[in-house]
């Protein structure tokens, strides 16, 4: 009887821009049994299809939808471990959606270990009215880290740019959006070219570089209130923002020394350090998970390379970290400090590169001709980039475990993700 | 003697069972964060606004430069020798240099080479008695470029300082 409601399966809130495509996912994930959740049908539609499309996105997992279990099985109140071990299930999430009250969905779920046959989570959820997307994105997080033990991150945002026309006018916007491309808002539309977005670590404040005034500029601006304000007042350009992880400094490339050099802006007090002193280009800042050293892209050995300061050890000459090719660049930190990614130059074509400072090669992790800017999720585990098809941008993704995604544009020009930090 | 420890070993073991059953259900409970967003739309002046796609080369003179690099050729000083004679001829004549660079590599290090690019041919005008106050540089990266396409042809001319 139930069955009926498969029927009546819809999918809300599909005007977005960007459309999830999961392309590969990883020889060996987790297979999850997600049953119906009890309650208002739509709802717990809703909330299933957006579970299952944020597990299967971060490659680790395969889902199983009530119809792909044993008929007998799905309305048991008690779990016949036996017959989900059949099916190769490890994991059984069943749950009850309350939303009595229209503006306010609860969601209660449990965990199940199909091996130890035992509950091993159980949770619950208390929603805001309009956030659905955001609730079900939090089951999700919840059953990631109950079963992998990393943070999920289905829960956290994205920052890109996109490119349009308006008539014969290019438009340039600055959006944010939820991981997985959806809910998406403009946070600045613009005539001029943005690039550089990045996040403050408590991810209520983004810094980026505008060319509104003619001339590169760092902006900092406030998520909530919109107010905004240029990150230094001089008359050169200035760009390459990064917030330091502790949120009190800001890096960022200066230009008023006749060359691209790196400082630290001291964001209360305003004051300036210089950071790096040669000839060459240096930019591309950014900073190591516990704020002690900053990596950065120099050209200093003649074509661009990665380096990085210890800023404990002042006025010591930077360590070159890449050696392999004759293009590498815009690097940061593994959250986890034991790598770094990075674009990688590789017989004509550029790469996303990761290199473990364990070892002393580096592995492609992506395989297009013009993959750049490189975003590393807050949990390590997955990075999303920019790629060119066709002539036009668009974003993709690959995992650690080795999935790959892509969050194609249905509507002009993608590019420059920046993946938030944790948000719940 | 041997049954009887072993009863007592099952005893234990239920017990531990049932012990880390229970401690090993991981009860959570979180609400939702409430955000909220607000959108800002820049509205620049006519006048200062950088208009690449109406007016593609807002020049006399335009400098190309090889991949990664910003060394003049040959073919660019020639250009930019008129580039001084004109300036000669023009004591008032302000200029702006702008670099840009192709679509290949990092938007940042193109900003920075952009900025090479430029600050190479304000060099050039110097050395042959151009005053420092009368050249302006700024770098566009790869941001605005001439011609769109993946592919040499289309990248060796958004290689380039326009001078203007």
């Amino acid at each position: 009887m139930k069955k009926i409601l498969y029927l009546f399966f819809v999918f809300l809130n599909l005007n977005a821009e960007l459309v999830l495509e999961i392309t590969e996912s990883s020889d060996n994930p987790y297979r999850i049994a997600i049953h119906d959740f009890d309650g208002q049908a739509l709802i717990s539609n809703e909330i299933s299809s957006i579970i299952k499309a944020d597990l299967q996105r971060t490659g680790e997992f395969s889902v199983l939808s009530s119809d792909e279990l044993l008929a007998e099985e799905t309305y048991q109140e008690e779990l016949n471990y036996k017959n989900y071990r059949l099916l190769g299930v490890d994991y059984i999430l069943k749950g009850i959606i309350d939303s009595k009250d229209e503006m306010n969905i609860t969601v209660s779920y449990d965990i199940y270990d199909s091996v130890k046959e035992k509950k091993i989570r159980s949770s619950k959820i208390y929603g805001i009215p309009n956030k659905t997307r955001q609730l079900a994105h939090y089951v999700s997080d919840g059953i990631y880290e109950e079963i992998t033990g990393l943070k999920g991150v289905s829960s956290t945002k994205m920052l890109y740019v996109s490119e349009g026309l308006a008539g014969s006018a290019k438009v340039y916007k600055l959006m944010l959006a939820d991981a997985d491309g959806m809910n998406e808002q403009t946070l600045l539309k613009s005539n001029s070219a943005i690039i550089s977005p990045s996040w403050s670590p408590d991810s209520k404040d983004i810094a980026y570089v505008s060319f509104e005034t003619g001339l590169a500029k760092v902006f900092i601006q406030n998520i909530a209130t919109g107010s905004r304000e240029v990150a230094v007042k001089n008359k050169y350009q200035i760009s390459s923002p990064a917030f330091s992880p502790d949120g009190k400094f800001l890096s960022l490339t200066l230009y008023q020394d006749g060359n691209a050099e790196i400082y630290i802006l001291n964001l209360e007090n305003k004051n300036l350090t210089r950071l790096t002193n040669h000839y060459s280009i240096d930019t591309e800042s950014s900073w190591s998970p516990d704020g002690k050293k900053i990596l950065f892209t120099s050209g200093r050995s003649g074509s661009p390379q990665l380096y990085e300061i210890d800023l404990l050890k002042f006025n010591t000459k930077p360590k070159r970290l890449t050696f392999d090719g004759n293009y590498n660049a815009k690097a940061s930190y593994l959250p986890s400090n034991e790598g770094i990614v990075f674009v990688q130059r590789n017989e004509g074509e550029f790469k996303i590169a990761l290199k473990y400072f364990n070892e002393n090669f580096s592995r492609p992790l992506t395989e297009s001709r013009l993959d750049e800017s490189p975003s590393i999720s807050p949990n390590g585990n997955v990075i999303v980039y920019a790629i060119k098809e066709d002539k036009v941008g668009l974003l993709a993704g690959v995992t650690l475990s080795g999935a790959k995604f892509r969050l194609p544009s249905s509507s002009g020009e993608v590019r420059e993700p920046s993946w938030s930090g944790y948000l719940r | 003697m041997y049954i009887q420890s072993k009863n007592r070993n099952i005893f234990y073991v239920s017990f531990l069972m049932f012990a880390v059953s229970c401690s090993t259900t991981n009860n959570t409970e979180e609400s939702v964060y409430n955000s909220t967003v607000s959108s800002v739309e820049v509205s620049v002046a006519e006048d200062s606004v950088v208009s690449y796609d109406e007016k593609p080369i807002t020049t006399n003179a335009v400098v190309y430069f090889d991949f990664d690099k910003f060394t003049l050729s040959t073919k660019s000083i020639q250009t930019l020798k008129s580039v001084v004679r004109a300036m000669n001829e023009n004591p008032d004549m302000l200029i702006t240099v702008s670099g840009h660079a192709d679509e290949r590599g990092t938007r940042e290090y193109n900003l920075a080479l952009g900025q090479r690019r430029g600050d190479a041919v304000k060099d050039y005008l110097l050395l042959n008695g151009i005053n420092d106050n009368r050249v302006t540089v700024k770098s566009f990266g790869e941001e605005y470029p001439l011609v769109t396409g993946s592919n040499e042809a289309s990248w060796s001319k958004n290689r380039r300082a326009e001078i203007n």
